[in-house]
This record gives structure tokens, C-alpha cells and sequence, in this order.
């Protein structure tokens, strides 16, 4: 018998698609569904959060620092500021807010569940003007009036627990990156609306008490000098671009024709007090 | 940010270094194979009784590939949705011929004009450590005939 082995043609074991061709459709069809499956969840957790009743939110102390650095004038002015901006913004009763300063260098404010307000030295002493603290405090107090806080928790929760689930079952760690990171992404669209509603409602605030929205550019400018070198794309950042939200409010201006504005000065000790050695120290 | 940046380039360098190594090998193989087509390797257990050889011999190959990182990555997305993972394919069928070159290669300088009773084991080279570690194994084995 005569042995002999065909000549076999070339590339009858494996498919000809290119890599390159498999990946885009994989990448595309794999993210596209992921990035749809964690906005559609997010929007149920966010929507649905805000049904959680706000004295459940009350219970918590979560990021509220422990004493209040700042001396006691200080914090009176704050909070006294913070009530005014409350009745502007028409919150619902029973929310209050509480306002507390930290003394540090960190240029940032933020609210947390509860209605607590944390401001940082860091951020203040770059104001000039009553009108851009407001605009500070403002945008802090709509984001407890809207929920943001709890929302944004209660969505990140949802995904988080979601993600978790999809990439134990997955079990391959290289995916399961992608997989966070893609999502971060479709989580940041949440972020970024809040943001944007809470600009809108605490200019709307500022026009109510002092008849203008001058000096809320001031704020944003404080906070631009300090991202000098960040150059993370707008759809990788928590908030809008600065450049874009200043440029909101000067076209806001020019619409309502408010050119020569009188801006109100903080209290004539408010530097004081930021720097001094008399704040309370707990004990 | 920073991950997704080390990640691009990790998925990069592993198509670009990855699919140089794949067409090169491919290359090599289809050379390597036309110069081997005169010993045949036949899967049959019962060879033609009319054969006498002076000699039989055991003769074997043996050949490890590893994935890349983005034959990884595209296989990982693959058993999301299902389907064919073209991805592991090539790999599989490169290391089947070279593992059937390397046997041939043994029975050729053995002086062999054949090769009978030809099998495959394959392994994959994980050890617990299944998401670092993706690489596959295949011994090819069988008896040479000398003449």
C-alpha cells in the first residue's frame, strides 16, 4: 500500500476574519450593551432614590467631620448665609442644613446626606465677594434639595452590585477592568447632569437675593486656577467643563443685561477668622 | 484614565508583537511542511502487512504557545456572547502542525520514511493561575517507520 499525506489547503482550520475586525465588532457590541445596561440601571436607582424618605437620609454621618474647625462668628455667618440661601431655593420642610468648615488647604466644598455642607479653607479664601461664597453654598444646598447625594449613592450602589455580580461569574480579570472603566464612564453622565441642575438652581438662588448673578464666574475662575494641569477629556470629569460654565454665566449676564453689578464683600474679619488660631479646637 | 491608557497599550503591543509572531510562524510552517510532505503521518493503528521495516521507533513533538494579551482580551469578550473564538483558533492549529513538524523532524533524522499510529495530547498551561497564565501544549506522537 502507498502511504501518503493530501496537500492540505491553507487556512481550512481557522476562520479568516481578522482580528482586527473581530475586536470592533466584540468591543462595540460588548461595551454599547454594557454601557445601555448601567445608564438604564442608574436611571432606576436615581429615579427611585429619591423616594427614600429624607429622615432615613438624617440618620447617616457619612464624610461630616467631627467638630467644626472654623471660630465661632465664622460659622455663624455660614450658617445664617445658608438659611437665606434654604429659603431661596424653597427646600421642603424638615431638610436643614448644616454647614460645616474645615481648616485645610483643600480647594473644595461638597455636600453629603443629612443636608450637611462642608466647606474648605482652601476654597473660601480664594472668594472675594459674598455673592461667589453664595454661589458655593448655593450649589451645595440644590444638591441635597434635588437628592443628588442619595441618588448618586443609590446608583452607584445598584452598578456597583450589578458589576460585581457580571464579573465574578466572568471571572477574567482583564475583562472585568474594561468592564469598570467603561462603566465609570456611563456612571460620570449622572454626575455631570446633577452638576449642571444644581449650577442652574443656585444661579437662580443668587439672582433672588441680590437681584443679580454677579460674582458666580468669581467661584469658578478660584476653581480653574487650580486645575491648570488637568486635561482629562469632558466625558472622563465628574463636573462640566469650567471654561463652559463661566462662559454659561457671562452669556446669562449679557441676556439679562446685568453689565455694572454691585457685588456684596464678605464681612470685613472674614479673612480673619480663616486664619485664626482661636478656632475650636474639640477637647 | 492611567488604567485605561496602560491597558491600550498593553492591548496593542500584544496585537502588534502577537500577530508578527502568528504570520511568521505561519511562514515557516507551510516551508517547513513541504519539505516534510515525503514522510507521511498516518493515523492508522494497523499498518499495510505488506510493510517489513528494519526498526520501529517512538517518535514525538512537543510545542507551547502562549495567547497574547489581545488574543486574551477578544476571547474574554467571546465567552460574554458565545461563538466562534477565532482568536484561539489560529493559535490551536499553528501548534497542532508545529507539534506534527517537530514529531516528523525526529522520524526524519531517524531515517524513517513514515510515521504510524499519529496522536495528539493537549494541555493548557494554567496551573490555578488561569487569568495571568494562557498557554496551550500539544504533543504529537507516534511510531516511525525505518526502512
Amino acid at each position: 500500500m502507498d502511504y501518503s499525506n493530501p496537500d492540505l489547503p491553507e487556512g481550512i482550520n481557522y476562520s479568516k476574519t481578522h482580528p482586527l475586525k473581530e475586536f470592533a465588532i466584540l468591543t462595540a457590541g460588548v461595551f454599547g450593551v454594557l454601557i445601555i445596561a448601567v445608564v438604564v440601571l442608574g436611571l432606576l436607582a436615581d429615579h427611585f432614590a429619591q423616594y427614600i424618605p429624607y429622615r432615613v437620609e438624617t440618620k447617616f454621618r457619612i464624610l461630616v467631620p467631627d467638630h467644626d474647625d472654623g471660630p465661632a462668628p465664622l460659622n455663624d455667618y455660614l450658617n445664617t448665609l445658608a438659611k437665606r440661601i434654604a429659603v431661596a431655593e424653597q427646600l421642603p420642610p424638615g431638610m436643614n442644613i448644616t454647614v460645616h468648615y474645615v481648616d485645610s488647604d483643600t480647594v473644595n466644598a461638597y455636600a453629603t446626606l443629612g443636608g450637611h455642607i462642608v466647606l474648605f479653607r482652601g476654597l473660601l479664601e480664594k472668594l472675594q465677594h459674598e455673592n461667589a461664597l453664595a454661589m458655593v453654598m448655593a450649589h451645595e444646598i440644590a444638591h441635597v434639595k434635588y437628592r443628588h447625594v442619595i441618588r448618586s449613592l443609590g446608583s452607584g450602589l445598584v452598578i456597583g452590585i450589578a458589576l460585581s455580580m457580571l464579573n465574578t461569574s466572568l471571572g477574567n480579570t482583564v475583562v472585568s477592568g474594561m468592564i469598570d472603566q467603561t462603566s465609570q464612564v456611563g456612571m460620570l453622565k449622572f454626575s455631570r447632569t446633577h452638576e449642571q441642575q444644581a449650577d442652574d438652581t443656585a444661579l437662580d438662588s443668587l439672582q433672588q437675593q441680590y437681584g443679580h448673578i454677579g460674582g458666580a464666574e468669581e467661584l469658578f475662575a478660584a476653581i480653574k486656577a487650580e486645575e491648570k494641569l488637568d486635561f482629562v477629556p469632558v466625558f472622563l470629569r465628574t463636573h462640566p467643563d469650567t471654561d463652559a460654565r463661566i462662559t454659561h454665566i457671562r452669556q446669562l449676564r449679557q441676556q439679562r443685561g446685568q453689565r455694572q453689578l454691585t457685588l456684596t464683600p464678605l464681612p470685613a474679619e472674614f479673612m480673619t477668622w480663616l486664619h485664626s488660631d482661636t478656632a475650636a479646637q474639640p477637647e | 484614565m492611567g488604567d485605561l491608557i496602560v491597558f491600550l497599550i498593553l492591548l496593542a503591543l500584544g496585537y502588534g508583537f502577537g500577530r508578527a509572531a502568528e504570520l511568521r510562524h505561519f511562514k515557516n510552517i507551510q516551508k517547513r511542511e513541504k519539505l516534510l510532505q515525503s514522510i507521511p503521518a498516518i493515523a492508522s493503528k494497523i499498518p499495510d502487512p505488506s510493510l517489513h521495516p528494519r526498526q520501529v521507533q517512538l517518535v514525538a513533538g512537543n510545542v507551547v504557545i502562549s495567547v497574547d494579551y489581545f488574543k486574551r482580551f477578544i476571547a474574554g469578550l467571546r465567552n460574554l456572547v458565545g461563538g466562534r473564538v477565532t482568536a484561539y483558533e489560529t493559535l490551536l492549529d499553528r501548534a497542532r502542525r508545529e507539534a506534527i513538524l517537530r514529531m516528523k523532524e525526529e522520524a526524519k533524522t531517524l531515517g524513517a520514511n513514515l510515521v504510524f499510529n499519529v496522536k495528539f495530547e493537549t494541555a493548557s498551561i494554567t496551573k490555578g493561575r488561569k487569568n495571568q497564565i494562557g498557554s496551550v501544549e500539544v504533543l504529537a506522537y507516534g511510531t516511525a517507520f525505518i526502512e
